[in-house]
């Protein structure tokens, strides 16, 4: 049962944040401590939304829907959980939501290759191993395993912690794991191929 | 052991088996070239795949992001809206509100959908004071206008059971006391003869600039959701301009220090009537 976070019940860990007088503006005080680590989170978040995505605009989007979906709901985080992993479940929950609602609608996915990446420079770990590429080829893959492929291999969560994020057993994370590493292998870098890429469909 | 499977070779170079497990893999890739070859493959999309988005960490975070997540969307930030006790004195000084005769018969009946395009047709924009250059106007407003369409893309997405993207609830009640209120002399816009009704507003942040974005909703599924974006702005008034953002079309214009914008996927003449009632209502005209 998650419980109340210690730092809204400190007087003097909050801030207003807008109206001087919160009760008569209605607005709701949020902890400093908690802002804070929203805060530091941001960039990862941000990382984690552009892989979601795709796309710059719509990544920074659904981060600022996640800010203010998570300062709603400061009460239910509980202290002593990892706060990192409970945005990226906020942020994941809400680009499915929005997926679906795009789905419900018949909407063509945006085209949008060109706007993943920046215009700088790209570098090159290896000749054939484009960075572009990996991003593109990232895009392609299903939400699910796109979702485990960037909290395991791109933010470095362990499979536990990326089963909590995504709310699903651990032997789940690691088979959409397996077939999103071999499906990308094979559309970047001339893997095993067209047999594992349709598997990465299933 | 015998070759491993994908999600053992995986789990393995992600450090994720015990020692037992992880030394028979080991010993499966030391003795199998072809085997070692693919998890050197595989080792290598994975580091190419964390350089792509590195990026990303260093990036400067937007000034919305760092608003949004410091809870200072606020009271303080929400746009002041035209004061009605101006109005009678504001209505009298733009030449180029002779129109404002229009949208008192467009909120009775639509006697002008049909002729609203051709009269956009004509329009000029309006000539001021101007101390930034036009390219420079030109780029901000195209750029206010892509965020305005997103942000109608983003709520029209969430989906009308996201309470959550709401700052500012249609009923004051229904949130606890946990959001945001208009002001109190703000009238908000009545767009039931349009068949619209208001869901709620957001706060937002528009190139730098604070902004809210009113929702609307209607059964109609033909017409769809309508967003009204209303911000401040410093540059001169605007006679009222159609553009497209993919399937989103808006109407926009500016009057005296506000900006303003109706949104929808709904065709112009109709969003031409509702700009005339919105305009008429929020004296933005």
């Amino acid at each position: 049962m998650p419980q109340g976070n210690k730092a809204n019940q400190d007087p003097l860990s909050s801030r207003q944040a807008g109206s001087s007088d919160p009760a008569a503006s209605g607005f709701r005080p949020v902890s400093a401590r908690f802002s804070d680590q929203l805060v530091a989170v941001l960039p990862r978040l941000r990382r984690f939304a552009r892989g979601l995505t795709g796309s710059v605009f719509e990544a920074d989007d659904l981060v600022q829907a996640a800010c203010e979906r998570a300062l709603t709901r400061e009460h239910q985080f509980q202290e002593g959980t990892r706060f990192d992993s409970w945005m990226f479940r906020i942020v994941q929950t809400i680009w499915i939501d929005q997926i679906r609602a795009r789905d419900v609608r018949k909407e063509e996915p945006e085209a949008e290759a060109e706007r993943i990446g920046s215009d700088e420079p790209m570098r090159r770990i290896e000749a054939r191993l484009a960075l572009g590429e990996v991003r593109l080829a990232l895009k392609e893959l299903p939400p699910e395993q796109r979702t485990a492929l960037l909290l395991v291999t791109v933010d470095g969560l362990s499979y536990k912690e990326a089963a909590a994020v995504a709310e699903v057993p651990v032997g789940t994370i690691m088979s959409r794991l397996a077939r999103a590493r071999v499906a990308l292998q094979a559309k970047v870098g001339g893997g095993r191929g067209s047999k594992n890429d349709a598997e990465a469909k299933r | 052991m015998q070759k491993p499977s994908d999600e053992l070779l995986i789990a393995y170079l992600d450090g994720e088996l015990d020692t037992e497990t992880s030394n028979e893999v080991a010993a499966a890739i030391a003795g199998d070239p072809a085997l070692a070859r693919e998890a050197q493959m595989l080792a290598e999309t994975s580091a190419a795949l964390r350089v792509a988005f590195d990026d990303v960490l260093h990036e400067p975070v937007p000034e919305r992001l760092l608003a949004a997540a410091r809870g200072e969307l606020g009271q303080d930030k929400v746009v002041r809206f035209p004061d009605p006790h101006k109005r009678a004195a504001g209505r009298a000084a733009v030449g180029w509100r002779r129109w404002t005769a229009l949208p008192i018969a467009a909120s009775v009946a639509s006697l002008i959908i049909g002729g609203g395009i051709g009269y956009l047709g004509a329009m000029q924009s309006p000539v001021g004071p101007n101390v930034q250059p036009q390219e420079q106007i030109a780029a901000a407003s195209s750029n206010w206008l892509d965020n305005v369409a997103g942000y109608h893309k983003m709520l029209v997405n969430a989906g009308s059971n996201d309470a959550a993207l709401v700052d500012i609830p249609a009923d004051p009640q229904s949130n606890g006391g946990h959001k945001l209120a208009l002001p109190q002399d703000f009238n908000l816009p009545n767009l039931k003869p349009w068949g619209l009704a208001y869901q709620g507003g957001r706060v937002l942040f528009v190139e730098g600039r604070p902004a809210t974005q009113l929702f609307y909703t209607t059964d109609n599924k033909a017409l769809g959701p309508v967003t009204v974006v209303v911000a401040n702005t410093s540059l001169a008034d605007k006679a009222p301009t159609p553009e497209q953002r993919g399937d989103v079309n808006m109407l926009w214009w500016r009057h005296h220090g506000h900006e303003y914008a109706v949104v929808g996927t709904t065709n112009l003449n109709y969003l031409w009537n509702i700009h005339n009632d919105l305009a008429w209502q929020l004296d933005g005209i």
